[in-house]
């Protein structure tokens, strides 16, 4: 582990200021992913900014019945057991439950999460001479070597790494504004547009900037509470990542027609992956098997797998199937 | 039906310890002024180190040495095969740590970096410059091909068999046959403890290890040959360990590592493994590809059994995964058998024992071609399996010693309720879930190896009990606690048991699940010897009851008594012979002698695994939801940890068929899965309830104690039941392991 300078801050604005004050600093939130990633030499910060005391941890109703803001600082598992969000974004609660370990949910933040890095055996270990990820231009290990757990979607030639969280494919599908701070003030990301690409910078995960502090997440009102699911695939029963994963939500009229439906993606790409093709399909169109399975096939068309993870493509379609007839099988 | 066990089920007598953290664990061990060592690791598999910058490591606060191949000590050379072995410790690399510039797989350790403290250590560790003349590596079996060797004995057993003419038999048009290929994957233990040493040098002739280790007397002797140490100047301790499974067994490079960095550094120093690096640094099992060919008639008699398997070991490595002749080679009567073992040496690290080396990928491969068999047979398992039991050693021709395996197979199947099965794959459900069910035979060889043990009897009717054994969790304390107390004659609370030091009398390696018959019967032999003392004693007592007796003609005959074997009457108590004699104490012990092994006998343990699972037929994650296990091990010692290790076998077995597997990068021959997070082993969720039960009867033709072991046979055979399940619930028979979603879409 690097030598770094260890601080503490004790709001928003003090830690906005420390992180502008000096190079390559990073805040500490609950670490699960930072510390590793320091401990192995893949991440080397200067500085860490411990905001762990800043009053960022409420879960709150927004006025005027637009919704629910989750502060930044809040625990994965207070998320996850609050009453607000077990009730009307159920969604959201089964994805956190459906991640790590208790242990790790205890630990976690909301805006951790959000930052946590993309997960790949070639990134994640400096013993390895390739990743562009960690150091731009030395190629990507794992798109010959053994990339099982890799990207089927939106990946390039520089990088197949995937996002490995729960929860930004909860938020994907609920539509979240990721709020921030910087020096120059406050602004709103949408989700859709927090995480990126790998392109030709996989090394830039997300499109937060370094003088930024993530302070909350807002859920806009739906009333897709009643009819969502979050649908996790994994090698093991419990404390795994999802090699697919689900969110789907659904509203459908008395005559079985789709109204309004979202769908998001997790395992399969470098950022949760939204499933617009797949949702434009549905719309306006009845809700069974078939129509489900026509609108999976049309998502996945232009995915591709390597060596290890081509199993990944029909496991898409299957999963989006089986997500879309849970929910369209639920009573409201 | 159930084995006769000893005395009432206890509970584990170390397990208020355990649960309130005070077991002490080898690096827990506090030693002053102890510095920290950290490792650099090879990130190539083959070629020279060219050149070594160490210059910045040197220069960090708190460094005190950075060892590499250019400043390292020379070790004792290597000494003579013969002095090596199962019984006086192995090194599990041929070649010494640091020795010289050479490479022979990803992940060798290159340099020792010691420092004040842990970080300072790895911090320095991540500065040491190496630079390497790469070669091609031999990465594969097939690029191994030129390299490949056939070994004729392990641990002195044949492993290439042949009997009768497998050939003819499988070309014989009139018989039902099967040919098939099953590939297991490399394995890494992940006990939850992680290696460590801490090395103490008391003067530049006296060491002192801290050791996590499956065999103290072996890390004993190969630290002292080693190092140019009598051996009675380096002591091993190790009271706890916290699971090994095979990969704490013999000594690696990290404890010479750790002991010849202590001399250098002038100070104690702790090398705790990674657990990055217990995946290259402490063994795995090799992968395997075994291909078994069977030939039988219409009615299920097998008339050959073929089993060729093919393994990986390192260029420095020691060990060699025996398959076909630890199952095949003794499971089923068949007139031709014929069984061919291949070693391929590649640049990858070196692996292993893991629980039931050889018996666990040959049972897999065996009972997973077994039921291929029944299905072309159109036979039920069981039945097959019936028609083709072996009475006796197939190879050896020598009866079995107490086999219930019938028995096994028989509670098993009713408590299970296997006669509800429809063989047809595919035919069962729960709704919408597929569900199948599979069964596979269970076994382990009883190992016989030799001990020693100390008995201190005291007036109070207390003793305590000492041999340099080992307790990895499995119970051991509580079991040789157990046998103490039976066997001396003292109270089960008055008895305790000491191990985990060197300086106690011999004990073996704690593997081949051979601790509690050879323990067992050393204790026996200590207790026999503790009698005859207080009969000499009591002989010469005027006031005793047993006076003017001869010392042959008097046994234990009651708890705390000694008597007239004779005439039950005459009797006389511990205590009171202690005490008329003047003495607080008694003290004897054991003789160390090599076991003697029956020509005539063939002691092996049995059992029955049959197994649930359901499996939804869109997203195929396959879920175990039932296990019924048999198993015939002799007599049951320690009834709750004898379970427990059943458990364990099952659970691992599970995690076999279905999770574990560490993967390589095909390029740099580095493993790619290195942590718990990446590499699966059974959560709580994967594990259904394991119902196990015992057959038989105390195997007293084996040893004194009629126990056979049991650390290791849960896990045969329980990856093929698996296996065998999932080919029944979907038609699909996967044949490389494990079992994952992708191989069943």
């Amino acid at each position: 582990m690097n030598p770094f300078v260890y601080s503490r801050a004790n709001d928003a604005a003090g830690a906005v200021t420390a992180i502008a004050a000096k190079p390559h600093t990073k805040f500490l939130g609950g670490g699960t992913n930072l510390i590793d990633l320091m401990k192995m030499g893949v991440e080397t910060p200067a500085q860490l900014v411990d905001i762990t005391r800043l009053p960022l941890a409420q879960v709150e109703e927004l006025p005027g019945g637009k919704g629910v803001r989750i502060g930044a600082l809040a625990r994965n598992s207070d998320v996850a057991e609050h009453a607000i969000i077990r009730q009307r974004y159920p969604l959201l609660s089964q994805a956190l439950l459906a991640g790590a370990s208790p242990q790790l949910r205890n630990m976690a933040t909301v805006g951790g999460n959000l930052m946590q890095r993309t997960r790949c055996y070639y990134f994640y270990d400096p013993a390895f001479p390739q990743c562009n990820k960690r150091n731009p231009g030395s190629g990507c290990g794992a798109l010959k070597g053994y990339n099982r757990i890799h990207a089927i979607l939106g990946q390039s030639d520089q990088c197949i790494a995937t996002n490995p969280s729960d929860m930004n494919v909860a938020l994907t599908a609920l539509e979240a504004i990721v709020r921030v701070q910087g020096p120059k003030g406050e602004r709103e990301i949408p989700i859709a547009d927090f995480h990126r690409l790998p392109g030709s910078t996989p090394n830039v995960d997300t499109n937060l900037k370094e003088d930024e502090l993530i302070t909350a997440v807002d859920l806009p009102a739906n009333s897709f509470a009643t009819r969502s699911h979050y649908l996790k695939v994994r090698d093991r029963a419990s404390y795994a990542f999802a090699i697919v994963s689900v969110a789907a939500a659904i509203e459908i009229d008395a005559g079985k027609k789709i109204t309004a439906v979202r769908i998001a993606l997790g395992g399969v790409a470098h950022k949760p992956w939204r499933a617009q093709k797949a949702e434009q399909q549905l719309v306006g169109k009845t809700a069974d098997e078939k129509t489900f399975r026509a609108a999976a096939e049309a998502e996945l068309a232009a995915a591709k797998g390597y060596a290890h993870n081509s199993f990944k493509i029909e496991l898409a379609k299957r999963s989006i199937v089986r997500a879309l007839t849970t929910v369209a099988g639920m009573t409201s | 039906m159930s084995a006769a066990t000893m005395g009432p089920a206890r509970n584990r007598v170390d397990g208020r310890l355990k649960v309130t953290g005070a077991a002490k664990y080898a690096v827990e061990f506090e030693v002053p002024n102890c510095a920290h060592g950290w490792t650099v690791e090879s990130n190539i598999a083959k070629g020279k180190i060219t050149a070594i910058d160490a210059k910045a490591a040197q220069a960090v606060p708190g460094v005190l040495a950075v060892l590499t191949h250019l400043n390292m000590p020379k070790f004792k050379e290597a000494p003579k095969k013969e002095e090596r072995g199962i019984s006086s410790g192995i090194r599990n690399e041929e070649r010494f740590p640091l020795s010289d510039d050479g490479v022979h797989y990803a992940g060798q350790y290159v340099a020792l970096v010691i420092a004040e403290t842990i970080e300072q250590a790895r911090h320095a560790a991540s500065l040491v410059k190496i630079s390497y003349a790469p070669e091609e590596p031999l990465l594969t079996m097939e690029a191994a091909v030129k390299k490949a060797e056939k070994p004729k004995t392990n641990h002195d057993e044949n492993v290439q068999i042949k009997k009768g003419d497998a050939a003819a038999a499988l070309k014989d048009a009139s018989l039902v046959k099967i040919e098939q290929t099953y590939i297991t994957p490399t394995e890494t233990h992940n006990p939850i403890e992680m290696s460590g040493t801490i090395a103490h040098w008391e003067d530049d002739k006296k060491l002192t290890l801290y050791d996590a280790t499956q065999f103290v007397k072996g890390v004993q002797n190969v630290l002292a040959r080693s190092l140019g140490l009598d051996l009675e100047n380096v002591r091993i301790i190790c009271p706890f360990v916290g699971g090994a499974f095979g990969c704490k067994g013999a000594v690696w490079m990290h404890i010479l590592l750790a002991a010849m960095g202590a001399k250098v550094a002038g100070v104690p120093v702790k090398l705790h493994v990674s657990r990055r690096n217990m995946f290259v640094g402490t063994g795995h099992r090799t992968p395997t590809r075994q291909t078994l060919s069977l030939a039988a008639t219409r009615d299920g008699k097998l008339q050959a059994i073929q089993h060729v398997s093919e393994t990986l070991t390192s260029p420095v490595g020691q060990f060699t995964e025996s398959c076909g002749s630890r199952s095949t080679g003794l499971m089923y009567e068949s007139p031709s058998i014929r069984i061919e073992e291949t070693v391929y040496p590649v640049n990858v690290s070196t692996p292993t024992f893991m629980r039931a080396p050889g018996e666990c990928p040959g049972t897999y491969a065996l009972e997973s071609a077994m039921d291929e068999l029944a299905y072309a047979l159109k036979m039920d398992p069981v039945a097959l399996r019936l028609a083709n039991h072996a009475d006796n050693h197939p190879t050896k021709n020598i009866p079995f010693s107490a086999k219930h395996l019938k028995e096994a197979y028989q509670l098993g199947a009713e408590k299970f309720g296997w006669s509800k099965r429809n063989p047809e794959p595919r035919s069962m459900r729960d709704g919408d879930l597929l569900v199948g069910w599979g069964m596979a035979t269970a076994t382990y060889p009883a190992h016989k190896m030799s001990a020693a043990a100390k008995v201190i009897l005291r007036a109070n009717n207390t003793a305590t009990v000492q041999c340099a054994t080992h307790d990895l969790g499995t119970g051991a304390y509580t079991a040789f606690t157990q046998i103490s107390s039976e066997q001396l004659g003292v109270p089960f609370e008055n008895v305790t048991f000491e191990l985990g030091k060197s300086d106690f009398p011999f004990g073996p390696v704690a593997g081949g699940s051979n601790s509690t018959g050879t323990v067992g019967t050393a204790i026996h032999e200590a207790a026999v010897l503790m009698h005859k003392a207080l009969a000499e004693l009591a002989v010469k007592d005027p006031k005793s009851p047993l006076s003017n007796l001869k010392v042959e003609d008097i046994a234990m005959v009651a708890e705390g008594r000694i008597g007239s074997v004779a005439d039950q009457t005459k009797s006389d108590s511990y205590a009171d012979i202690l005490k008329r004699a003047g003495r607080d104490s008694i003290e004897v012990q054991s003789e160390q002698k090599p076991p003697e092994q029956s020509k005539t006998l063939a002691f092996q343990s049995w059992g029955a695994h049959f197994c649930e699972v359901k499996i939804d037929p869109l997203l195929p994650r396959v879920q175990v939801t039932r296990v019924v296990s048999v198993m015939n091990c002799g007599r049951i010692v320690s009834a709750k940890t004898a379970r427990s290790q059943i458990m364990g076998g099952v659970t691992m077995g599970i995690g076999m068929a279905l999770l574990e597997e560490t993967s390589y990068d095909p390029a740099t021959g580095l493993p790619v899965i290195r942590n718990l997070a990446d590499y699966h082993v059974p959560t709580n969720l994967d594990v259904p309830e394991i119902d196990v039960s015992f057959v038989g009867e105390p195997d007293f033709a084996f040893n004194p104690i009629g126990a056979r072991g049991m650390g290791e046979i849960g896990i045969t055979g329980m990856a093929a039941a698996v296996a065998n399940a999932v080919y029944h619930a979907t038609g699909k028979r996967v044949r490389d392991l494990p079992i994952t979603p992708d191989k069943l879409i």
